[in-house]
């Protein structure tokens, strides 16, 4: 096995083999069976359509999966240097790049575990109506770039503060900023400074294309461009993380 | 040479940290780096690890650059920092086999086994690192940093932590590492007593620059504190108490007695003439002495300057 995917492969394990890092899992099936429940109840009462609780069950997956994460990514440098495992890392011959592709892995991982468990809820609340399919190949499609990219974004915070705190806070509150969309809904984002936002904001691309092929059933062809959007923060991300990962002070 | 450092010098953050470092080492050596807190021991560590650049001055480990060759030099030393983490949830066997892996060698179960035991870890243990105490989790480290079968081994405070059974098991470890391998030690310790011990050379940083460097026993029977004081205790009164040269007693308290033996006379010529005026000794103590008053001289600030 290459170093990156040993590095990967430790990362993935405290997540998915230790006690303490399997109580994410159960946290996420709690809150996608509340959702889900509140969904499904609502649907019932035809207060909301099933294509519109397929398009909220996206987001929230999507909001779920970058939440993590952040957590993790904030974690990645900053708390291995905290908890003095970074240096002995160091040491080895393995090359740094190879340390954050390792991680960036092991993050990778955890998105394809909370998409997986998702797709039952994702079926629970959207098999009797239209699209279900289409939600599935869009959120690995674009869910899965701003995921990973607020991932990203959050290592290179963690390399550049040295201090999970800061990095966490940080990161957090540009998530809150980037998934206003979610929060706020529709009606505020029609001023012009909110349809400027949408427009370059990965997670509008990515909650805007949902309601666009869920809700709409518009084709692939219209949404290029949103893809882009979150294709270029991916990007962008990654390049930032590879920079701060230099500042690293032992 | 193992380790060659000349003039080494390096700021951080517009502060001279480092301002005149020397430091050499041959195969089979255990060298003691000695200094208060803040002398600069761990940055110079860092350095010759290849975690941090030099401002100026010729750094070479195992006759390479640590900065510019940091991956070929991780291959073949082994380092146990000061803050040795683990990761809590694994057990020794899968850490050391994980960490092996970096190292593209893949360990045997027996391997595993046998290297633990080596450290006095009990091989079978299966509990995650997270319940060890600190004594067992540096043990673990100390297996860590053996796991490439290193020529050089920079062990930061590897005794800390553990019990006096603990710490005589690590130091027949390392001697019987460089006595069987040619591993050379660099050690970088508080405790004078580990130096005493196991060191045959010694480098004694101040303030980031080091104030002597040289084989252990040429300093102690050269340097500024020469001399060693003794505690004796004795089966019946002496004959007599004054000397002619070299030895002095300095006090006496029931059978015990303290005397200072100075650097001119020969510690054969001592007990001779202490046998020779009655002294029926039954136990001898070697107190503080030479290498604690040859630490304490050249820390000094006045020292330094």
């Amino acid at each position: 096995m290459t170093s990156i995917g040993l590095i990967a492969r430790k990362e993935s394990g405290e997540l998915l083999k230790s006690g303490r890092g399997l109580a994410w899992l159960l946290a996420l099936s709690v809150i996608l069976s509340v959702f889900s429940l509140l969904f499904v109840s609502n649907t019932e009462l035809s207060l909301l359509d099933n294509a519109q609780v397929v398009y909220m069950v996206m987001g929230t997956i999507t909001a779920l999966g970058a939440l993590l994460a952040v957590v993790l990514g904030s974690d990645a440098i900053a708390g291995e240097r905290e908890r003095g495992s970074l240096v002995p890392l160091l040491l080895t011959p393995v090359s740094t790049g190879d340390i954050v592709f390792g991680k960036m892995g092991g993050q990778a991982v955890a998105w394809v575990v909370t998409y997986f468990l998702s797709l039952p809820y994702l079926w629970a609340v959207g098999s009797s109506g239209q699209n279900l399919v289409e939600a599935v190949v869009y959120l690995a499609l674009l869910g899965t770039p701003v995921v990973l990219g607020f991932g990203f974004f959050s290592l290179g915070l963690s390399a550049r503060f040295g201090n999970v705190r800061a990095a966490l806070i940080t990161a957090l509150i540009a998530l809150m900023l980037l998934a206003s969309p979610l929060l706020l809904g529709p009606g505020l984002r029609q001023s012009t400074i909110g349809k400027a936002f949408d427009t370059v904001n990965p997670f509008s691309a990515a909650v805007n294309s949902f309601d666009s092929v869920v809700i709409d059933s518009q084709p692939f062809s219209m949404q290029l461009g949103r893809f882009a959007v979150t294709l270029v923060w991916l990007i962008l991300t990654l390049w930032f993380a590879g920079r701060s990962v230099r500042t690293v002070e032992i | 040479m193992l380790i060659e450092i000349d003039g080494l010098e390096l700021s951080l953050h517009q502060r001279l940290i480092l301002a005149g470092v020397n430091l050499h080492m041959q195969p089979g050596d255990i060298y003691g780096l000695l200094g208060p807190n803040g002398a600069g021991k761990s940055t110079t560590m860092s350095v010759l690890n290849g975690l941090r650049q030099a401002s100026s001055g010729h750094v070479s480990v195992l006759e390479m650059d640590p900065w510019t060759q940091r991956r070929e030099v991780h291959r073949q030393i082994g380092v146990l920092p000061e803050q040795a983490g683990f990761y809590d949830w694994m057990n020794a066997q899968d850490y050391l086999r994980w960490f092996a892996e970096l190292y593209d060698r893949a360990l045997a179960v027996g391997e595993i086994q046998l290297q633990l035991a080596q450290v006095g870890l009990d091989a079978k243990n299966a509990d995650p690192i997270g319940t060890y105490s600190r004594g067992m989790k540096q043990r673990l480290g100390l297996a860590r940093a053996l796991l490439n079968r290193p020529k050089l081994l920079v062990l930061d405070e590897p005794t800390n932590g553990l019990d006096p059974r603990g710490r005589r098991e690590i130091h027949d470890v390392l001697l019987g590492l460089t006595r069987e391998s040619g591993v050379g030690v660099l050690l970088c310790t508080h405790l004078l007593d580990d130096v005493d011990r196991l060191c045959t050379r010694i480098g004694i940083l101040h303030q980031g620059k080091t104030v002597v460097e040289g084989s252990l026993s040429e300093l102690l029977a050269g340097g500024p504190a020469a001399g060693m004081r003794y505690r004796l205790r004795l089966l019946a009164p002496p004959l007599r108490t004054e000397f002619a040269h070299g030895i002095r007693v300095v006090a006496q308290e029931g059978q015990w007695w303290r005397l200072d033996i100075g650097s001119g006379t020969s510690p054969q010529d001592a007990w001779r003439e202490l046998l020779d005026a009655g002294w029926a000794v039954s136990e001898i103590h070697r107190e503080g002495g030479g290498l604690e008053d040859l630490y304490l001289n050249l820390t000094t600030t006045e020292a330094a300057a």
